[in-house]
């Protein structure tokens, strides 16, 4: 009697989600398990408190895939994103600089701060929209092994070759350069503005436990011209409803091809008999069979927890030990019973309803690293926060608004541990920083949401609190993500999968995980 | 008569291209700044290639490599020292009284680091590959890096791409759980740069330094190279000469012309001057196009070594003494020069030698947040070396009876140095291989025809004395 299911999916991330979609779509009888009482991962709206409702953990779309957003016709599922047009970096004194969406605004406000810059800006954007477009089908890609004399694996090595060695000489050195330099010193040869410099660099260190100065960090400056490229929308968005709904429509795509979601299912382990995954184990003891099985959790916890090391070769489990996760950021909900009001521009108004940062220079960052390398929160940390209630009045009460802080650096291994007395502290650090710029905030707090990376890693189960399933460092990208064996979603066992961030290409609400795995699953990607 | 070669500057690299240049009958001219060989500049560190003794037969001519055993002493609390020896076992026996653990691992992390620093020896003592290169001769030789790398099996070639981009801290965690340990091994990570060891690439160069030594030798090698070469019959040097201009015309280098206003005609001329100095001010301005300044100017070269050679009336009490007690000790150290400030807890390694001690000082930034390098600052370095070695060493403040400090612009202008940089162009990921110096002049090449870079900021780097010259003097007579 052949199983139910071709296809089991270990929790319902969007990665996971993603993966089983395309896996419905294709015709496979699929079931998504999921350990929470709701689908999404790290992508969920929650109302945290009566009347707000907040993307608790991840709060703005900026990678997820044009492709996937057509071929699943997510919109069509309820997806709708509200783009955000600016990034508004506040400075201790007084002043700020916002970048726009729109060109002629934002080199207007560069002009004000350095004429050289509001030149540079320009060049320095058609070279990263070049560079997108070089690096773009890299990611759809499924990563050669270079120690492989596989014929698949020939072609896509001499395919690999094929494509960088097009790129022209130009291109392809500026490529190297992009994925070996520091963010800083990649950002120093173009600009002397300081808060334009830290506010970009900061793209390079989220979920990574390193500093705008260390070197691998410039690579991830590419990222916010990768959206931009396909018109779908521009290279920030914020997900009408919250980042719940983009995990909603994804879950609803899959349902409407036929695959099953069940929540409140914690998979306990994956079955393996003679080298090949048959099922998984529930906690409650309930065995479900399935011809596969694809993991959505991090590389840790499917290898060593599900799986476990007697089933695979000691030198794997070795790798798997090796991968590092080093989580390095937290969150910080705030329920307000106004707007804030910053210093710089107290009078409200467009800069409000874009991103705000708080990452006044190179070194402030730099400086707030410095803390964490030794086991410390950043007493003054870096922040990026959104506003979404100004864009989607149904996520607060009436005149209320809910904002939500990216914060970073909040070690996993805090010297001491995380106690509950160390996340208020955490969270006072947070809005003393705010209060800074901000002095309105204090009194204007209802509620009061702190997510450490100790509470990521029990709640969503991210191993460390990592975001990104693992961090992206040069060692732990394309064909060594997770480990180089195990590059192309495949594992040592035969019928297990992995499908999410833990894979090539890596963290975001991106969804390519779990769509190359889906291809790989089904034969197509090479 | 044969055609004159002038090569500018006398280290390592320019007297092995010399040397390579009059061996295929070139009238080489030597131009060094210095009126002597200068103190330290007679010493190279790096261990010195086969090709090189071969080809320029230095075996004959008493080359020397210095191996000092053990290669390093590192003091730990409670008067304890780890040492650390050219003998594999010698060391776990040491490594042992810290960390059973570690003792165990230590002969299996020396060879793993044994095999990739081969590998790098042969990247290094090849020109850089091209990977943009046009043409068969380019594929050829892609192709066969390509084989030789599958060649060390699926494992070797892993680990290379795996080990080689990571921060020296990740790997030596991976590996080691003593500090003193990790402390002294983690400084070979961050050895002259500008960087600390949580950061990506000094993986790189801790294997870097670790070419041409023996399995379980961490530190580079010193030899008596450029004295050897200094001697060696065939080539002219002039001493106490600057060179104020290189001479271009049409687009083709004529020769030099000196401070004195002497002019030297050449047909080639090969620059050990770093790739800034050279062709931005020994050049007319407007022979370079303004992207290729631009890169020029975005290389790296930032110095963070003070050299202090302290004068003792007594022996020092010690060969080589370490002090990296931890890598945090190191992070913290370069924290400080992130800022501009010297470390005031700085990672010294100190050598006993004749006379007296040599210690290298880092991290001492070239630039200081707000002030520059004057007689306080080096008072105030020497005072800090002094104290600090006086707390491992008892007694040993008592027996110093001069000081003189080098900071990094003293680097600069003895050794010509730039910022201080002994390795002319930072030994980062971004400046490695076909991006060393800068991509444009990777190939040691410049736009000026017959005139070619030999100086440590080329390929493979300041690790391996001389290789720098021997390739730029091979390509500058493959281009003749």
């Amino acid at each position: 009697m052949s199983p139910r299911y071709d296809a089991i999916v270990i929790g319902g991330g969007h990665n996971g989600l993603v993966c089983a979609a395309y896996l419905a779509r294709a015709g496979k009888r699929v079931l998504v398990l999921e350990r929470r009482e709701r689908v999404g991962g790290a992508a969920v709206s929650e109302e945290v408190f009566p009347g707000f409702r907040f993307s608790v953990f991840s709060y703005v779309v900026s990678l997820l895939r044009p492709e996937i957003i057509r071929e699943l016709e997510l919109p069509r599922h309820g997806l709708h994103i509200l783009p955000l047009e600016s990034t508004l970096t506040p400075l201790a004194n007084g002043d700020s600089l916002t970048q726009w969406n729109d060109h002629d605004q934002n080199r207007r406000e560069l002009a004000r701060h350095s004429l050289r810059d509001a030149e540079a800006y320009e060049e320095y954007g058609r070279r990263m929209h070049q560079m997108a477009r070089a690096v773009k089908p890299l990611l759809a890609m499924t990563p050669p092994d270079p120690a492989s004399l596989h014929p698949r694996d020939l072609l896509g090595m001499a395919r690999l070759g094929g494509h960088l060695r097009g790129l022209g000489s130009a291109r392809f050195h500026e490529l190297c350069k992009l994925m070996t330099m520091s963010s800083a010193d990649y950002l120093d040869q173009w600009f002397e503005c300081e808060p334009l410099k830290a506010t970009k660099s900061a793209s390079g260190i989220i979920g990574t436990l390193a500093g705008p100065r260390s070197p691998g960090t410039a690579f991830v400056l590419l990222h916010h011209y990768m959206g931009e490229l396909d018109g779908v929308f521009r290279a920030w968005g914020f997900a009408k409803g919250g980042n719940g709904s983009v995990s909603e429509a994804i879950a609803a795509a899959a349902r409407s091809w036929g695959a099953e979601i069940r929540t409140n299912a914690t998979v306990a382990r994956v079955r393996v008999e003679g080298g090949r995954a048959d099922g998984v184990v529930l906690e409650d003891g309930e065995e479900i069979d399935a011809r596969r099985v694809v993991s959505n959790a991090d590389p840790r916890r499917t290898f060593l927890e599900m799986v476990g090391e007697k089933h695979l070769p000691a030198e794997f489990v070795a790798a798997i030990r090796r991968y590092r996760f080093r989580g390095s950021s937290g969150k910080v909900n705030l329920a307000l019973g106004e707007l804030p009001r910053f210093t710089c521009l107290p009078q409200g108004g467009a800069h409000l309803r874009g991103a705000i940062s708080i990452s006044p220079s190179v070194e402030y960052l730099e400086r707030a690293y410095d803390e964490a390398k030794y086991g410390e929160f950043s007493s003054r940390p870096y922040l990026d926060m959104v506003i979404p209630s100004l864009l989607d009045p149904s996520m607060a009460p009436p005149g209320r608004h809910v904002m939500s802080i990216f914060v970073q650096y909040a070690p996993y291994r805090l010297n001491g541990g995380w106690t509950d007395a160390r996340r208020e502290a955490f969270g006072d650090a947070v809005v003393n920083t705010l209060a800074e710029y901000a002095p309105n905030v204090k009194s204007a707090i209802l509620h009061r949401q702190v997510i450490t990376p100790a509470d990521i890693e029990r709640t969503l189960g991210l191993s460390e609190g990592n975001i990104f399933q693992g961090e992206l460092s040069l060692q732990q990208m394309f064909f060594l993500r997770p480990a180089a064996a195990v590059s192309r979603y495949r594992t040592p066992i035969q019928d297990l999968f992995q499908c999410g961030a833990g894979t090539h290409p890596g963290g975001g609400v991106m969804g390519a995980s779990g769509r190359n795995a889906a291809r790989a699953i089904l034969g197509e990607g090479a | 008569m044969n055609a004159r070669a002038v090569v500018i500057d006398a280290g390592a690299n320019e007297l092995v291209a010399a040397h390579v240049l009059a061996r295929r009958g070139w009238n080489v001219l030597v131009l060094d700044r210095t009126a002597a060989h200068a103190e330290g500049g007679t010493q190279a560190a790096g261990w010195v290639a086969p090709a090189i003794v071969r080809d320029l037969e230095l075996d004959r001519h008493g080359l020397e490599i210095q191996r000092p055993d053990p290669w390093v002493t590192a003091p730990v609390a409670d008067g304890a020292r780890l040492e650390l020896w050219n003998d594999v076992t010698r060391s776990a026996e040491s490594i042992r009284r810290f960390s059973p653990n570690d003792a165990a691992r230590w002969p299996a992390f020396c060879e793993q680091m044994s095999t990739l620093a081969r590998a790098l020896e042969a990247l290094s003592m090849a020109p850089p590959p091209d990977p943009m290169g046009e043409g068969v001769g380019a594929l050829a030789e892609l192709s066969g890096i390509a084989l030789r790398m599958r060649s060390m099996g699926r494992q070797g070639l892993e680990d290379l791409l795996r080990i080689v981009p990571m921060p020296v801290a990740d790997l030596l965690d991976d590996w080691f759980e003593s500090d003193a340990l990790k402390g002294v091994l983690g400084a070979a990570g961050v050895l002259h740069l500008h960087q600390g060891p949580r950061a990506g690439g000094t993986t790189l160069h801790f294997l870097q330094n670790h070419v041409g030594c023996a399995p379980g030798v961490f530190r580079p090698a010193v030899s008596n190279l450029v004295r050897v070469l200094g001697a060696l019959p065939g080539i002219e040097i002039r001493r106490d000469v600057d060179v104020a201009r290189i001479e271009v015309r049409d687009e083709r280098v004529t020769g030099v012309t000196l401070t004195g206003g002497e002019e030297i005609p050449a047909a080639l001329v090969l620059s050990g001057a770093d790739p800034r100095r050279t062709l931005l001010s020994l050049l007319e301005p407007g022979w370079l196009d303004p992207e290729f300044v631009r890169t020029l100017r975005g290389m790296r070269s930032r110095g963070v070594v003070a050299q202090v050679t302290l004068t003792l009336d007594r022996a020092a009490g010690f060969e080589t003494l370490a002090i990296a007690p931890s890598l945090d000790h190191l992070e913290r150290a370069h924290d400080d020069a992130k800022y501009g400030r010297v470390s005031q807890q700085p990672y010294i390694e100190a050598r006993a030698g004749n006379p007296g001690v040599h210690a290298h000082v880092q991290f001492a930034p070239y630039a200081l947040a707000g002030t520059s390098w004057d007689d306080a600052h080096r008072a105030a370095l020497a005072e800090l070396v002094v104290r600090t070695l006086d707390e491992r060493v008892p007694g040993f403040g008592a027996r110093v009876t001069a000081r003189s400090v080098l900071g990094p612009p003293d680097l600069e202008s003895r050794f010509g140095w730039p910022e201080g940089q002994m390795h002319h162009a930072e030994p980062a990921l971004d400046q490695w291989l076909w991006m060393r110096p800068t991509p444009d002049l990777a190939r040691y090449r410049t736009p000026i025809a017959g005139l070619y870079l030999c100086g440590s900021a080329m390929h493979p780097g300041g690790w391996l004395p001389g290789a720098c010259g021997y390739h730029a003097a091979r390509q500058a007579l493959s281009g003749h």
